[in-house]
């Protein structure tokens, strides 16, 4: 395979709906703290490739292999546990739960104590509860949503949502974000701010893989790769792939 | 924090003299209660905090009622031998068959639930070589702490309503840990608590195991306390009534299990006294609160509470005097 510089190799995937081919032999990686988007018109299969990946959905043909090893029957809170994490298309926030729980979901899954210890409130699990607050307190704060500590995530906007979502999914220390269309529903200010904190994750050492069909925040990614009817038709810079005869056919209209 | 304890002191004071002031039969009635209340916070705990619809609490009320029959009567073993095994089946029950059926979701979850109860009930009625059927076992020896006998609705009183609030203590405890706030995470956006690392299953499975535990210990009191067990304590009826506690008490308040359990068995005895139609009252009583308070008479209290609180200016006052 690969070179083991990549922490997410997608080789060969296949899917198949009642007949209609939805993904055809989509192969690509995503290099160890690298950022790659995948850009694609609506219907090019973008949003099933991620359920692929995420482990939403088994693929028929191909495999997904995470830091060179293979996913295979993973289940979703397996991959999650290794470090993998998405967001949704539409945000799946926590909405009875205010903006801090909801981060501290996110912590929770560097704990461990049963459900006898919490029960008991034993000093483990206070302990454990004090880390996830302090985690999750930390995390508010870089995504600046300190604001919002004690709202209800139900009266949250849509482009608050969405970043509560990121923050929830980067708090537990993942080493992959997958982030499907994570711009639609934000504005200007929220986009650069996205930007800047995609930029910084990376930093920090995350992985991320980008879905959107927002070519204005695609321009951070290292590579992008389009798809189109199931297929990468290209793949390269975002300025290589904007150039790309093709793509301008398909995707700008133009 | 005077303040905050003040009502707690109050209500410990209540609990304390109730059995003093009030007649047998509505100690008796409490006592009940407070043995539908532990069954209740199972059902409640996953009513609130999975949303899962349990209507198999019965199964699990009825497992402990009977290993505490059969071991205090046949095999003459001491109670606390019959609440542990008991607990012990029953929990075991729970993971084997939480675990397939928890894979179902809404009211394919509720049917299956539904299903184990009316098997359940079956097996008790059939298996009449340890439950004796409908004849029912008899002669369930008192609970005894040390040479005192609970033998009296006041002395089961006490016990029945401190493993009660133990009960509430440790569910209140649960809500509050890490593992209420999966839980909840989990009821409100499945998809997102598992590609956040929530193990959907095998929480479910051990909170449905928790409820089973207290159905289980709320059987063994009942067994004690009633001292005859037949299979009619058993049916679909009492999962029902479980699962009116948790609905009618709010399930998202630990202790609305309590308010419901007292609720379903203090109404029906005031209202019996109006006549015939007492239990169309009752109906119309049960329909009056579904319909006016959705989140249940614990979350009707707590917004009387919130407005009296609002109303009275006197926290405020009362600070200002501490500051000077």
């Amino acid at each position: 395979m690969q070179s083991s510089g990549d922490i997410l190799e997608v080789d060969g995937i296949g899917h198949n709906f009642g007949g209609l081919s939805v993904l055809r032999s989509v192969t690509f990686a995503v290099a160890d703290k690298g950022i790659v988007g995948l850009i694609g018109p609506n219907g090019s299969g973008k949003t099933t490739l991620f359920n692929v990946i995420s482990g939403f959905l088994t693929p028929q043909k191909g495999v997904v292999m995470y830091r060179g090893a293979v996913l295979g029957s993973q289940s979703i809170q397996e991959r999650s546990n290794r470090g993998m994490v998405r967001t949704f298309q539409t945000p799946k926030v926590f909405e009875n739960l205010t903006v801090l729980e909801n981060i501290m979901v996110g912590a929770c899954k560097n704990t461990r104590t049963t459900i006898l210890q919490d029960m008991g409130h034993t000093p483990r699990s206070n302990r454990e509860m004090r880390t996830i607050l302090h985690d999750a307190e930390q995390t508010l704060e870089k995504f600046e949503l300190t604001a919002l500590r004690d709202t209800l995530a139900s009266v949250l906007s849509a482009g608050q949502r969405r970043i509560l979502e990121i923050a929830r999914a980067v708090v537990g220390k993942p080493s992959l974000l997958l982030l499907d269309e994570p711009s639609s529903g934000l504005n200007d200010t929220e986009i650069r701010n996205l930007r800047r904190w995609i930029v910084q994750l990376r930093e920090e050492g995350l992985s991320v893989l980008l879905v959107s069909h927002d070519m204005g925040l695609m321009t951070v990614s290292d590579r992008v790769h389009v798809l189109y009817f199931g297929e990468i038709i290209t793949s390269g810079s975002m300025d290589e792939v904007k150039q790309n005869p093709r793509v301008r056919e398909v995707y700008l209209g133009v | 924090m005077a303040g905050r304890i003040a009502p707690y002191v109050v209500l410990l004071i209540v609990w304390t003299v109730l059995p003093f002031i009030l007649p047998r039969n509505i100690t008796d009635l409490l006592v009940f209660a407070g043995i539908y209340a532990i069954a209740g916070f199972g059902v409640s705990l996953l009513l609130g905090h999975c949303g899962i619809v349990n209507l198999a609490q019965a199964v699990f009320y009825g497992v402990g009622a009977y290993a505490t029959a059969y071991l205090t009567t046949e095999l003459g073993y001491p109670s606390i031998a019959g609440v542990l095994v008991g607990a012990v089946i029953s929990v075991v029950i729970a993971l084997f068959i939480g675990w397939p059926i928890l894979r179902l979701t809404s009211y394919f979850l509720a049917l299956a639930t539904l299903a184990l109860s009316i098997i359940g009930n079956a097996l008790f009625y059939e298996w009449d070589w340890l439950t004796q059927g409908t004849l029912g076992i008899g002669g369930i020896p008192k609970l005894n702490i040390g040479s005192f006998a609970l033998d009296t609705p006041m002395r089961f009183y006490y016990l029945a309503w401190t493993v009660a609030i133990l009960c509430l203590v440790l569910a209140r405890n649960l809500t509050n840990s890490r593992t209420g706030l999966m839980l909840r995470a989990m009821r409100d956006a499945p998809d997102a608590a598992v590609s956040l690392g929530v193990n959907l299953q095998w929480l479910r499975t051990r909170v449905f195991m928790l409820s089973a535990l207290f159905g289980s210990i709320a059987g063994s009191l009942f067994a004690h306390y009633s001292s005859f067990v037949s299979v009619q304590s058993f049916n679909v009826d009492k999962s029902f009534s479980f699962l009116l506690i948790a609905v009618l008490g709010g399930a998202r308040a630990p202790w609305g299990a309590i308010i419901g359990a007292l609720f379903i068995t203090i109404l029906p005895e005031y209202l019996s006294r109006l006549g015939d139609f007492h239990q169309i009252l009752f109906g119309v009583a049960l329909i009056c609160i579904v319909v006016f308070l959705p989140t249940g008479l614990a979350g009707g209290l707590e917004m009387l509470w919130d407005r009296l609180l609002r109303l009275g200016p006197k926290p405020k006052l009362k600070q200002a005097a501490h500051a000077e």
